[in-house]
Parts: structure tokens; C-alpha cells; sequence
């Protein structure tokens, strides 16, 4: 699984995995804060369909931490008020860049925690189908009628 | 002109904000909790969210119960709050196509690859008021709950949903997609912006503007002060996943971190034909895209968007005056200043008209100096 992908369920995921993760981090290696959880912005830059040239839509709040690890930095950004949550990202980022040896373990979890999100996601688009449409002409309609 | 600083009324002040918050609150049996703010009154936190520029669905329905439900001064209080706060990323490009779509319609065509999807709308139930709400109980949703749920179960895939606009590609009726292109955009919230504007800040001053105002815009186009009357080729809503490049990996895709998803609304629009480079008639595109589900603005966006692209002398076609009236901050904030004490300007007002008035009376009332005089007072007051 590539680290975007991670990343993707770490966020969307169960969070008690993320933060099991990041326990299994601290009780064997010192973690450093580089930069305490804190509140910023990132601008959401997306594209026109156009010209097809990127355009910027708005910004997003996010929180943001960055931690060390045996002098490897690692970040966390999530969107939203979630100081928690942007360490413990932080502390698995640095544990998955370092390639610490804890880290060796969490794969098969993630790979379940991916199917569960999969899983939600079929269900949001299940509930969205629901509502699949099929518009006929009135004529059309008097056909099926007769 | 010149400005003179007022001073006094502290003790007034003060209790016109306590006067405020008596009204807010003071009477109120129950306190506004804002998770009920943010979840049942979603498509106005999407709408302060969108005008304010900021997506942050916490704060928006935090500035909703400060403002009272003022729309603008809740877009306001989100521009200032993002003013305070450091930037320290972009993402990467977003890419609309891959949006996970929850609503999919099309006006031009009735059958689609990957079929219609009415999701969350209103469009085609009765629009009443529905007295019953008036009682609705945490039993209520419940109930609703326990009934809607158990038929939904999880599809086998999601399925993919090409753009309709490829269907009128693949018959040359529209103009070959361009490449994509990865230059930097323009930042309008970084970078004073002259007409006539880059595209990308043209974009992105539509994305934040008002509703109301992009709406009147487009509303007066379609109705003959323009030329821009298009068919909703298709309108998506639905999420978009936003990544950030990792700082020590930047180039590096597979390296990005996933941040979250924004749910957005896109409309491409389709427009009459114009001349391809060949010279072949052919439909012109329009497009839309907001942050939230907000399908009046997305529709406004890609008509005005459209329609500062043609030629002509209709406000609508007329970049600055479009792109300079929709700011729900930049406006609200002119007209409301009017409300700020104005004691030094208009005394001198006073004195000009005294001055216009008496020279009137001393001379014929009918010379011209006269009449020029008053002219002079009246114009200097626009």
C-alpha cells in the first residue's frame, strides 16, 4: 500500500487504529514535537474544466504537527480542529519514513481498515443509487402505458 | 478623501453589546448546540462556507449563532478568522473527474453512461410547508432511521461516471478537450488584481462570490442583457479528496498526504456554438464549481463565467463590473460603512449647500452660475 493510500485510511478510518499505532510508537522510540498541533490553512487548488489550467476554489482549515523520530521528521495535516489527531498521523508518518521495525506489523490492520472504508464507501454510493433515475417523454410514458 | 476619527460612547458600546447578546440568547428556552447547526441547517454552512472562502463547517456554523443567522456578516467573521492564521500548504491539484458522486443529473441528455442520480435534491417534491417538522422528535429520526437504513446495502462497485460532454465530444459537436495544464494560478487573496483578470482569478473570485448577487447576475443574462441561456450538461455533487505533497517527497504522488474530503458542486454547462479554430461550428463549454452544495451559485457561476467571454455591453459581459460586485465582504462591507458616523463630511455638505443656496438667492435664479452652483453641490455628493 502506497503512503498516500495510507494516509487516506488513517484519516477516513477507524481512529482507534491511528492512535493504537501511535501508542505502539511512543512506548518504544522518544518522539520529539517539532511543531506543537496547531491550526493553519491549506488552499484547495483544483482544476477548471476549460482551459484545464488549476484554479484555486478556497482554503481549508486544517491542524498540523510535525514530530522527529531518531532525527526523521514526520508530518500529520488533517482537515478540521483535530490537534489529537494531527499528532498521531505526525508520529505514524515519522515511524512509517524511519521504517521502524513496529511499523512492520500494521500492514495486514491496514489492509483491513482499508476494506472497511471500501465497504462504507459502497454503502454511500448504494444510498446514492437509490435515487438512479430513468426519465421518459410523456409520449414514451403512453407507450408503456398502452 | 479624508477620514477624522470619532471618539466617546464606551459606556454605550457596551451595552448595545450586551442589548445584542439579550436578543440573541436572552429569551431563548434552549441554547443553539452547534453540532444542530452544522448538521440540519448544512446547505447555509455550505453557503457562508463557499462566500467566505474557507471550508471549515465548525467555524462556519460557530459565526452562523455569533452573527444571528446573517449570512454575510457569518462569510465576514470566516474571512477574518482565516486572515489570522499562517498557510502552509497547497494541495495538489484536485481533479474534479474523480469526484465521489453522491447527485448526478443532466438536463441535455436522458440517458447517461453511469445513469442519473437525483441524491439529496428537492427539484421534484411538493415544496410546502411541512407543519409536521414543528414537532419532530428525537424519536422521530429514530424511527426514520430504523425504516430507511436496513434497505440500503452496500454495492458490489462504485460505478464510474464519464463526463456527459464527452458523449458531444465523441460526435465533434464540442471542441477537443484541451491538456491539462499545470501552471501556478493566480491568488487573488495574495495579489491585488487589474482587468482584464487571468483566468484563474476570474475562477476563483466566482467560487467565493455571493449567491444572491452571482444568481441576479445570471438571471438578468438569461433574460436578454447578454447572450449566455445554456442547457445543464451536467450538474455533479459530491466529494473531493485533497492531498497535500509531502514536504520531503514533493514531487513524489505516492508520497502525498490525504487531508480530507470537500464536498463541492460542479455544473458544465452547454452553450451555443461558436466557430472551432477550423472553423467548424461547435457547443461551447461553461463551467461551475463551489464549495458545498450549492447548485444556484455553481449554475450562476458557469453562465457568468461563460458570459464574460462573449462580446457585448451588457453588466454580465462586463468583466470588472461582474467580478467587482460579487463579493459578499467587499459589498456588504461598502454599503454598511455608510452606517459609520459621517459628522465631518456631511457638515461640510451642510456648509456647501448653505453657501450654493445663498449665492442662488443673491442672483437671478435662473443665470447659469446659479444653476451650476447647485449642479456642483449634487454631483459632489455621488
Amino acid at each position: 500500500m502506497k503512503m498516500a493510500e495510507i494516509s487516506k485510511v488513517l484519516v477516513e478510518g477507524d481512529q482507534a487504529l491511528l492512535k493504537q499505532f501511535a501508542e505502539e510508537v511512543e512506548a518504544n522510540h522518544q518522539i520529539t514535537i517539532i511543531k506543537h498541533p496547531g491550526r493553519s490553512l491549506v488552499m484547495a487548488k483544483t482544476r477548471d474544466s476549460v482551459s484545464r489550467a488549476p484554479f484555486y476554489i478556497g482554503e481549508v482549515l486544517v491542524s498540523e504537527c510535525t514530530v522527529s523520530i531518531d532525527q526523521v521528521y514526520g508530518l500529520g495535516v488533517v482537515m478540521g480542529d483535530e490537534p489529537e489527531k494531527s499528532y498521531h498521523l505526525a508520529v505514524v508518518d515519522a515511524a512509517l519514513l524511519a521504517k521502524l521495525p513496529v511499523t512492520e506489523q500494521w500492514m495486514e490492520r491496514l489492509v483491513g481498515a482499508k476494506a472497511a472504508l471500501d465497504e462504507k464507501r459502497r454503502w454511500q454510493h448504494a444510498q446514492a443509487a437509490k435515487t438512479n433515475v430513468d426519465f421518459a417523454t410523456v409520449e414514451e410514458f403512453g407507450d408503456d402505458k398502452r | 478623501m479624508a477620514y477624522v476619527t470619532v471618539t466617546g460612547g464606551q459606556t454605550a458600546i457596551q451595552e448595545a453589546e450586551k442589548y445584542v447578546k439579550y436578543m440573541r440568547i436572552g429569551q431563548a428556552e434552549t441554547i443553539l448546540d452547534l453540532n444542530a447547526v452544522q448538521g440540519q441547517l448544512r446547505l447555509l454552512i455550505d453557503k457562508v462556507m463557499s462566500e467566505g472562502g474557507l471550508y471549515a463547517p465548525d467555524e462556519a456554523a460557530l459565526a452562523l449563532k455569533q452573527s444571528e443567522g446573517d449570512v454575510m456578516e457569518a462569510a465576514f467573521l470566516l474571512r477574518a478568522y482565516r486572515s489570522t492564521l499562517p498557510r502552509t500548504h497547497v494541495t495538489s491539484t484536485i481533479e474534479p473527474d474523480d469526484m465521489r458522486v453522491i447527485r448526478r443529473i443532466s438536463s441535455s441528455f436522458r440517458e447517461l453512461p453511469g445513469g442519473q442520480m437525483l441524491g439529496p435534491t428537492v427539484d421534484y417534491t411538493h415544496r410546502l410547508l411541512r407543519f409536521s417538522l414543528r414537532k419532530e422528535s428525537t424519536s422521530d429520526v429514530q424511527e426514520f432511521l430504523e425504516q430507511y437504513l436496513p434497505n440500503i446495502a452496500p454495492a458490489h462497485t462504485v460505478t464510474s461516471m464519464p463526463k456527459v460532454v464527452e458523449l458531444l465530444r465523441e460526435q465533434g459537436m464540442m471542441e477537443a478537450k484541451l491538456a491539462d495544464v499545470d501552471e501556478e494560478p493566480f491568488d487573488i487573496t495574495r495579489e491585488r488584481i487589474s482587468y482584464p483578470a487571468p483566468r484563474s482569478a476570474r475562477m476563483q473570485m466566482l467560487a467565493r462570490g455571493e449567491t444572491g448577487a452571482m444568481c441576479a447576475l445570471a438571471y438578468s443574462s438569461m433574460r436578454g442583457y447578454g447572450i449566455v441561456h445554456p442547457t445543464i450538461g451536467e450538474l455533479r455533487v459530491g466529494y473531493v479528496s485533497m492531498y497535500v505533497p509531502h514536504p520531503f517527497a514533493p514531487e513524489d504522488p505516492d508520497r502525498a498526504l490525504y487531508i480530507g474530503e470537500m464536498l463541492v458542486t460542479e455544473v458544465e454547462s452547454i452553450n451555443n456554438f461558436k466557430q472551432s479554430n477550423e472553423g467548424k461550428p461547435v457547443m461551447v463549454l461553461g463551467y461551475g464549481l463551489t464549495i458545498g452544495q450549492n447548485e444556484l451559485k455553481a449554475i450562476s457561476m458557469a453562465i457568468l463565467e461563460r458570459s464574460l467571454d462573449t462580446v457585448g455591453t451588457s453588466p454580465a459581459q462586463d468583466e470588472e463590473f461582474v467580478l467587482t460586485h460579487i463579493d459578499c465582504v467587499e459589498s456588504s462591507g461598502f454599503v454598511s460603512h455608510l452606517k459609520m458616523p459621517h459628522y465631518v463630511t456631511f457638515q461640510s455638505e451642510i456648509d456647501r449647500i448653505s453657501q450654493s443656496q445663498a449665492h442662488y438667492d443673491s442672483k437671478d435664479k435662473t443665470s447659469s452660475i446659479a444653476k451650476d452652483a447647485v449642479t456642483e453641490g449634487a454631483m459632489e455628493h455621488v
